[in-house]
């Protein structure tokens, strides 16, 4: 009996297709991250606003010691600390729970079909929610403390954009990793933790004199710099954008063939 | 037409025991030599299944048989799609509804009425769609005012009646199920059947994993025997059962035999 089978896809195309279909079927993964968040705050008196309220209380702590440490004014201190942690959350947060990606959803994975990049895209979308809950407090701080904010201010949605889309392919990337090699998770927490001390967040890039130049070296910083400058009325450093837009292809483009080699295998290895 | 293919499938699985778990380790060896590396590289081959080469068409109602471990289940998967296959092709057409576990996705914490919700999204149903179903759904557990508490307050059995409703509440063109349990009161129990016959019976492909000899004769015309992820037999259901269960013993019962003679080939 002679059947016409299709050409076989290869992996390639296997690839592009889940990552197409990821993108294209956003009612899966909006509604998974909306129930993930639901079900974290569950029974909570405030819910997401907790993760706000902690913020306050920590720049409101940190705010006058660190001020004086490094010789600035408080009420330029408490805006740049405030602005910074919002986004250094959200930053270090895809990071951390990107290694869990398809870790977390070994249920979903070894019982029905569907794009692996779901996964990813349902917690990036999920830090997106809690980084909105999180801006609220923005305005505010910037209207306490009279911040001249320009209009181009706007350019903070192109660039969250971009920490968006480096957080799906960091997700991928690192969920691919940490569901072959189980020490990935912590290794990867501890080096994020370490970041935060020698990232200008809770220190301004000023205190480092003329070192500060090399810092967009620093692709976290380059995030949180892209994001703050803007919104504390000023530009980011000159290669800051630079830095930023070369990690987003590099990182596309690399974790795009290591998907299309091991994307069959994660099955597997969870 | 709906259709499930295999050419030539081989699914090889490899179990990473502790060292090659650890990217430290993997490192580490990389630089060493002796029991570093053999622990890093400490993995063991398994061939869940072997040159496998299959044809379902549009009408085949196939009963899936094997001892445990024979590679049913990762046969399932191959065929949903879960597993790509180390070697050799699968083809499919038509839309596949894997039903491999009654439970998929249940959230403890979540209503039952949100469970309904969060289940169809895992079955790549709309959620449009699924609202439409609730009711019909709520209906048919009977769980009253149980649907808007939350599920770690069930029982087993209102797990199972609300897994089944959700589950079979969506027509599949091609059905693929795994040794599903029916635990509940007798009551359900004849009502499940009904749905069943009605969900089974709108399918254009069914390939049921069983052992319920029974259930396999009553719903499937086709047979596939596994044995160690080879294909040992396959055909009318009834002649791979027979296959299956091996020649009738002159005084013991023939399920007793069955027991005994799989006993003694493993």
């Amino acid at each position: 009996m002679s059947i016409d089978l299709p050409r076989p896809v290869s992996r390639t195309e296997a690839a592009w297709d889940d990552l197409v279909e990821g993108i294209s079927k956003s009612w899966i993964w909006s509604a998974m991250a909306m129930q993930d968040i639901k079900m974290r705050y569950r029974g909570s008196l405030l819910g997401p606003f907790w993760l706000t309220i902690s913020m306050v209380i920590m720049v409101a702590a940190m705010g006058l010691i660190y001020a004086r440490m490094f010789n600035m004014e408080v009420n330029r201190y408490l805006p740049f600390l405030t602005v910074g942690l919002v986004i250094w959350n959200f930053v270090s947060t895809m990071i951390i729970e990107g290694c869990q990606t398809f870790l977390s959803a070994h249920n979903i994975i070894t019982q029905v079909r569907m794009p692996f990049s779901v996964h990813a895209w349902r917690g990036v979308y999920r830090n997106l929610i809690v980084l909105a809950h999180n801006m609220v407090i923005i305005p505010l701080v910037l209207l306490i403390f009279s911040v001249p904010v320009g209009w181009n201010v706007l350019i903070i949605v192109p660039a969250l954009a971009i920490l968006t889309i480096n957080g799906v392919w960091v997700s991928i990337l690192l969920g691919m990793i940490s569901a072959r090699y189980r020490d990935v998770p912590p290794i990867v927490t501890n080096f994020v933790q370490v970041l935060f001390f020698v990232t200008p967040v809770f220190w301004p890039p000023e205190a480092l004199g003329i070192w500060m130049q090399a810092l967009p070296l620093n692709p976290l910083f380059a995030a949180v710099d892209v994001v703050r400058a803007p919104l504390l009325g000023s530009t980011p450093l000159a290669y800051s954008w630079t830095v930023l837009l070369i990690i987003t292809v590099i990182g596309c483009i690399g974790t795009f063939l290591l998907f299309v080699k091991f994307r069959p295998r994660i099955a597997y290895w969870i | 037409m709906a259709s499930l293919r295999l050419r030539n499938l081989s699914v090889e699985f490899s179990i990473y025991q502790g060292g090659s778990r650890s990217l430290k380790k993997m490192l580490v060896a990389t630089t060493t030599q002796g029991n570093l590396a053999r622990d890093a590289a400490d993995r063991i081959n398994v061939r869940a299944l072997d040159d496998v080469t299959l044809d379902i068409e549009d009408g085949d109602r196939v009963a899936l048989i094997g001892p445990n471990g024979a590679g049913k289940t990762t046969l399932l998967r191959v065929l949903a799609g879960i597993y790509s296959p180390t070697r050799g092709e699968s083809y499919s057409s038509g839309r596949i509804s894997a039903l491999l576990d009654v439970s998929l996705g249940l959230n403890p914490e979540a209503t039952g009425r949100e469970n309904i919700m969060l289940r169809g999204i895992y079955m790549n149903i709309h959620p449009r769609e699924m609202r439409s179903r609730v009711a019909e759904i709520v209906e048919f557990t009977e769980l009253g005012p149980y649907i808007d508490m939350p599920a770690r307050t069930y029982s087993a059995g209102m797990l199972v009646r609300l897994g089944f409703a959700i589950s079979t509440s969506m027509p599949a063109e091609i059905l693929l199920m795994d040794e599903w349990l029916l635990a509940g009161d007798a009551r359900f129990l004849d009502k499940a059947q009904r749905r069943m016959e009605q969900f089974v019976g709108s399918s254009s492909i069914l390939v049921l994993a069983s052992h319920s000899t029974d259930l396999l004769r009553k719903w499937c015309n086709r047979g596939i025997m596994l044995e160690r992820g080879r294909v040992a037999a396959s055909g009318n259901v009834d002649e791979v059962i027979a296959t299956y269960i091996g020649p009738p013993a002159q005084t013991k019962s023939a399920d007793r035999s069955a027991t005994n003679s799989h006993v003694g080939a493993t």
